[in-house]
Order: C-alpha cells, then sequence, then structure tokens
C-alpha cells in the first residue's frame, strides 16, 4: 500500500530511492511504468498519463526484475529485439554494445539463453536494454544487486555520466553508499509513505545510517 | 526418506494451481473414474474378448500373447503421459542426507503410479477368474509375479526413455519405426515375436525356478535408472547440453513490428518444452484424417466440416488458448517496453494465420480421396484464419494464470483455466451452428460456402477486429499482469 500525496521528478535529476524491503519503493517504480492501476490518483509522465498513452513508452527504458527479460533469448538477440522497438539495427546494438563492452562477461556473447546466466549476468543484460535506446528516463529497481565490484563502479559512472548528459534517472537501493555517492535527490520511503525527500549533501549518508541503524536498534529491543 | 515424502506432499497441495483450480480437479477424477471402470471391465471380460477375437480357446496362451502388445502400449503410453516424480533436488543436495536416498526416492516412488494401477486393474481380474480356478498354485504365483515384474520394468525404462528422447526428440519417429516395424511383421506371421514373447512368458510361469529372470530384469531396469539419475544429480549438469541455432526468420521482418514480435514468438515455441510439446503432439494428430475421412463419414458434410476444422487449426487452438500466458515470464517487459498493443495482437493473429495455413497445406493430400473434402478444407482455413483467431485471442484475455515454459505439456494443466473449457464452445460451435442451419434449410452444400465467405470477410476487416481485441485487451492488461505474477 503506497500513499503519495504528490510527487514530481524534474528533468536532469538522479534521484535514488532508499527505504526496508516491503516498503514500496517496486511497487512505486511499477506505478510509474504503468504495470499496475493506481486505485486512486494518476501517474502523468510529460504531463500526459501513463495509463492513456504510449508516449512515454518512447522515451523510457526500464529494467526492474528478471519478468523484463526473455528467459529463451540469448542476450545478443533479445538487445537486438528491443533495439528493432527503437527502430535500430543490427550494427547499432554492435556498436552499442563495443562501448559498454567492460560492463559484459563473455557470458553475454557465449550464446548462452539468458535463463542460463547468472543472477549478476541476468540483471546486466536487463539495464544494457534499459539504456540502449538512449532514453530520457531510465528506471532501474535495485542496479547494484548481484554486481561484482568493477561492474557496480562502472554502473555508477556511467549513470553519472548519462545523468550528466541530460538523462532523467530514477533508480532504487539498498547500498546507501552508492546512493548518496550518485544521487542528487533522496527520497526515503517506509510503509508505503515518503519520510524524508531531500537533495544529497555530504550529511545525508550519515543521517540515513542513522535512521536505518534506529530502526534495527528498535526492533532488537523488541 | 519420511521428511522427503512429507515435502513432496507439502509441495503437491501447497501449489497454487491445486488450490485454485477445483473445476479441473473435478473433471480429472471424472477422466480417471472412468478409465479405471474401463480397465476393469475389460480385465473382467478379457478371457471372452479373446476367445471371440482370435478365436482360440486357449485363453491363457492368447493372453499371454497379447500381453507383448499390452506392455509395448504401455511403454508409449508411460513415455507421454507418466510424470517422473522429480523432487527438485537442489535443496537438498548440500543437507546431509545421503545421496543414494535422494536417488532412490524418485525411483520408489514411481511405483504407486496411477498407470500402474491401471496394469493391476487389467491383471487382477483375469487372474483370479482364470488363473487362479484353474492353474496349479505355483503356476499362479508365478504367473502373477512375472507380470508385475515386466510392468515394472517397463516403469524403470521409462526413466531413462524420457531423458534421453527429450535430448533427441527426433529419435521418437525412429522408435515409433520400429515398433510398426515389429508389429507388421508379427500381424503377418513373417516374423511372430508375440508368440516368441508369448511362449517364453508361460514357460517361466510354469518352472518355478525361472522366475529369476523377470526379478533380474526388473532389478537390472532399477538399477539403470537408479545410476542414470546419479549420473544426472549434478546441479551444473542440469543446465548444460543444447546449443543455440542461428535461426532468424528474416521474412519475417517484412511484417515491421508485429514480425519482430513474431519472430520472438517463434523462438519461444521451438526453444521451451511445453510449447514444443504442443507443436509434436499437432504433427500426431495431422494423422486423423485417416481416422475420420473413412467409408461414409466421406458423405457426413458435419463429420467434414468438423474435421476440416480440427485439422486446419490444430496447433492454433491447441497452442493458442494460452495465448498472453505463454509470455506471463516477461510480460511485464511487453508492456514496459515500446510494443503497440495493436501490434502485439496482430503478431498472434498471423502466428494463427501461418500455422493453420501449414496445417492446411499439409492435410491437402487427404483431398485425394474425395474433392469435397479440400473444398470444405479451404472453406475452414478462411474461418479459421478470419474469425477463430479473432475469436480465440479476445477469450484469452482472460488468461490470469503463469505457465512455466520448461515444464511438459503431458498431463500438466498448469494454464488451464475455465477460460480454456468455454472456449471451445463458441468458436467449435458456431461453425457446427452455421451448417446445421443451411442443412435444415435443406441447401448444406451452402453451409460450407458461407463458413469460407464469413471466413474472407473477417480477414478483409482483419484491422476492425483486431482493434477490437486491442481495446479489450487494453481492458484486462493490469489483471493479467498481475495474475502472471503470481506463480
Amino acid at each position: 500500500m503506497l500513499k503519495i500525496d504528490d510527487l514530481t521528478l524534474n528533468r536532469d535529476e538522479l534521484v535514488g530511492i532508499v527505504g526496508n524491503n516491503g516498503a514500496g519503493k517496486t511497487t512505486l517504480l511499477s506505478l510509474i511504468l504503468d504495470l499496475i492501476k493506481t486505485s486512486t490518483g494518476f501517474v502523468q509522465s510529460k504531463d500526459l498519463a501513463v495509463s492513456g498513452s504510449d508516449h512515454w513508452k518512447d522515451y523510457t527504458g526500464s529494467y526492474l526484475n528478471e519478468g523484463f527479460l526473455i528467459p529463451f533469448l540469448t542476450p545478443i538477440e533479445f538487445l537486438e529485439f528491443i533495439g528493432k522497438l527503437h527502430n535500430m539495427n543490427t550494427p547499432d546494438v554492435n556498436r552499442f554494445l563495443n562501448e559498454n563492452s567492460h560492463f559484459h562477461a563473455d557470458d553475454m556473447t557465449s550464446g548462452k539463453y539468458i535463463r542460463e546466466l547468472s543472477a549478476g549476468n541476468k540483471n546486466k543484460v536487463g539495464i544494457l536494454a534499459a539504456i540502449l535506446s538512449k532514453p530520457e528516463i531510465l528506471i532501474l529497481d535495485e542496479p547494484f544487486s548481484n554486481l561484482d565490484p568493477g561492474s557496480q563502479l562502472w554502473l555508477k559512472a556511467k549513470l553519472k555520466k548519462l545523468n550528466e548528459e541530460g538523462v532523467t534517472i530514477l533508480i532504487s537501493s539498498h547500498d546507501l553508499r552508492h546512493v548518496t555517492d550518485i544521487c542528487n535527490r533522496i527520497l526515503l520511503i517506509d510503509n508505503g509513505l515518503i519520510i524524508k525527500d531531500k537533495n544529497t549533501n555530504t550529511e545525508t549518508l550519515g543521517e540515513l545510517e542513522e535512521y536505518f541503524a534506529a530502526g534495527s536498534d528498535r526492533s532488537m529491543t523488541d | 526418506m519420511k521428511d522427503l515424502l512429507i515435502h513432496q506432499w507439502k509441495e503437491k497441495t501447497r501449489s497454487p494451481f491445486w488450490q485454485k483450480n477445483i473445476w479441473i480437479n473435478i473433471v480429472l477424477g471424472i477422466v480417471g473414474l472412468y478409465l479405471i471402470l474401463n480397465f476393469l471391465v475389460i480385465g473382467f471380460f478379457a478371457d471372452v474378448i479373446l476367445k471371440k477375437l482370435l478365436a482360440t480357446t486357449d485363453v491363457v496362451e492368447a493372453f499371454a500373447r497379447g500381453l507383448f502388445y499390452y506392455l509395448a502400449f504401455d511403454l508409449i503410453l508411460r513415455f507421454f503421459v507418466q510424470q517422473i516424480p522429480t523432487l527438485s533436488m537442489q535443496p537438498y543436495l548440500t543437507l546431509p542426507i545421503r545421496k543414494s536416498t535422494l536417488l532412490h526416492y524418485p525411483l520408489m516412488k514411481s511405483i504407486p503410479d496411477f498407470i500402474n494401477f491401471l496394469a493391476l486393474l487389467l491383471l487382477v481380474p483375469f487372474f483370479i477368474k482364470i488363473i487362479c480356478t484353474t492353474k496349479p498354485a505355483l503356476f499362479s504365483l508365478n504367473w502373477i509375479i512375472t507380470i508385475c515384474m515386466l510392468v515394472l520394468t517397463n516403469n524403470f525404462l521409462n526413466f531413462l526413455l524420457k531423458k534421453y528422447f527429450s535430448k533427441h526428440p527426433l529419435s521418437i519417429l525412429f522408435l515409433f519405426a520400429i515398433v510398426a516395424v515389429i508389429i507388421y511383421l508379427d500381424m503377418s506371421n513373417i516374423w511372430s515375436c508375440s508368440n516368441y514373447f508369448g511362449s517364453s512368458f508361460l514357460a517361466i510361469a510354469k518352472t518355478p525356478l525361472l522366475v529369476i529372470i523377470p526379478v533380474s530384469i526388473a532389478s537390472i531396469s532399477y538399477y539403470l535408472g537408479y545410476q542414470f539419475l546419479k549420473l544426472n544429480a549434478y546441479v551444473e549438469d542440469s543446465q548444460t547440453g543444447h546449443r543455440m541455432n542461428p535461426s532468424e526468420f528474416t521474412f519475417l521482418t517484412r511484417f515491421g513490428e508485429a514480425g519482430n514480435l513474431l519472430q520472438t514468438e517463434i523462438k519461444l515455441i521451438l526453444r521451451n518444452k511445453r510449447p514444443k510439446s504442443i507443436m509434436l503432439i499437432s504433427i500426431l494428430f495431422l494423422a486423423y484424417g485417416f481416422m475420420f475421412y473413412r467409408g461414409k463419414n466421406i458423405d457426413n458434410d458435419l463429420i467434414l466440416i468438423f474435421t476440416g476444422f480440427f485439422l486446419t487449426s490444430i496447433f492454433a487452438i491447441q497452442y493458442g488458448q494460452f495465448s498472453f500466458s505463454w509470455e506471463s515470464s516477461f510480460f511485464d517487459s511487453y508492456m514496459a517496453n515500446k510494443i503497440s498493443v495493436f501490434d502485439y495482437i496482430q503478431s498472434k493473429y498471423l502466428l494463427f494465420a501461418l500455422t493453420s495455413l501449414i496445417c492446411f497445406v499439409v492435410t491437402l493430400p487427404y483431398a485425394l480421396i474425395s474433392y469435397r473434402i479440400g473444398i470444405v478444407n479451404v472453406a475452414m482455413l478462411l474461418y479459421n484464419i478470419g474469425i477463430s483467431s479473432v475469436l480465440s485471442l479476445y477469450i484469452c484475455t482472460y488468461n490470469t494464470s503463469y505457465i512455466d515454459l520448461g515444464r511438459s505439456q503431458f498431463m500438466n494443466y498448469q494454464g488451464t483455466g475455465v477460460t480454456q473449457f468455454l472456449s471451445v464452445i463458441p468458436i467449435a460451435g458456431f461453425p457446427v451452428g452455421v451448417f446445421l442451419g443451411f442443412k435444415y434449410l435443406g441447401i448444406p452444400q451452402f453451409g460450407v460456402y458461407t463458413l469460407g465467405l464469413i471466413g474472407l470477410v473477417a480477414i478483409v476487416y482483419k484491422n476492425l477486429l483486431i482493434t477490437l481485441v486491442s481495446r479489450q485487451f487494453l481492458k484486462r492488461k493490469y489483471k493479467m499482469a498481475m495474475g502472471f505474477r503470481q506463480n
């Protein structure tokens, strides 16, 4: 159950959502992507309701979970499939893969089907598919999970760079350090409510750590 | 061992499917009872049947020969229907349970299977009625032990067969060919396999010590099954073995975005176990024409229409009844990506049209039996492409259950709901209704033409119809997506 009165994300922001399991992070992202229906209220993207038009799909890249991957395709076939939806041909996709070659391991080109990949590699395929079409808005749910350290660093730099190039980004994460490192705005969600909505500064990490530590202290003394 | 049994019981009873679908359980229960009754009756009157059929007086000998066919049939039936009781082993492999326990478990568990039960239903009445009462006790004992051992052998062999043929699907046809040749040789008395089988079977039954032979055959098959499971018990092994074929259907790209989606769906069919087995069954079903197009049936328009409907739509209906559910594991991806609903529906329409056309072409030779078959099939093809496809897709927007692509089709009712039962009525009922209407008017031939014409008009207005389905889809998509996520 998510209760948000009003939330506006502005162009060029890099927003991080943090919160405990079950707080409503994924629900919020799913609502924005029109995957679930709002019981009351609405979501608008560029002044158009997402449930009423498909226009937002032209400029929105997203990866929430494995349900966004087609399990019986190879990673290359999957990226080509997504590319074709955005009128990209095979050479375009290959160029994209070369540009981001640090992010994908040999598994991507080995001919394995996506269903046979490890969790981390699946995550990589999903993220690549989300940024493939050069979206204006990028929505990722826990993009750092299951990634090896090198890939996490690469992804942080990539997100920052994309944001500087004008991409509006919304990510959720459990890694407070990563989020405070790259995001310029943080949403803290608990039990379906937005507890904090702040621009990031040097103290944010400390504040968040304090908040979550207090939560675990409470439950330990209970 | 006891804990494993309990866990599997929980897996069964707690699977969301079992809890939700009372109706299917009831239907399955009725079908099961019907089968049980049938086997009981056949078993009880086996002596009478054999006497009439083979015109012999030695029923025991005839039964022994018939047993050869029964066991062959039993093995094939098992291959298609019996599910190997696999406890998903992965979570247990690292626990302190002896590995041999984990391996013996599925083998032992397969013994009280429904199929073995059916075999007993067939054998026990005959045993009591004929063998027990007329033959010496030792012979009777040997007789029943031998048969039970042979049935068990089939049971364990099935483990090997299933795995082997799921890896090499084409060799099934090879096996069928061998069985067909053996049966032919037997029937035409060139090399009577069943005679040899029958007499050796009786020889074993007569000589008490020889009972060792069937017992050891069963033990060997058990051992083979065990070794086989052992080889396949490693986690990593379960994931290797096949490689992708670069099957690109480039000609589909001319259909634009719908072609792109269709290409993906064809890969879905070819690369996943369940849709692939539907495809194989459909191919087998195409031979059904030989059963229907016989004798007086050729003059019966209703049978021609029904068969034509069935033959040209077999795959489209079988596979299409689960439309959208096939994509349940990645439905969100289709919803969040730049895919227009119209193109999505159209890609499925194209799949219907394409597969119906293929079925039509393959079954065209039936027209050699009678030209009227050809005419009816053309009409039914048009009807199926134009109307059945759209109707089926419309009804399928009520599919909300998740389908696991990796599981076998046989005896798999995942994704089956009330929708599947109800959808048959309008889809197959309408053409029959139209035809009967014209027949009532005394001009049955026009019924066939009318169905073809309706189909043709529907094909001309396909964009309008697809738009209607798209609208329905948009209304239903949240419910569908929600259902698909609950796996």
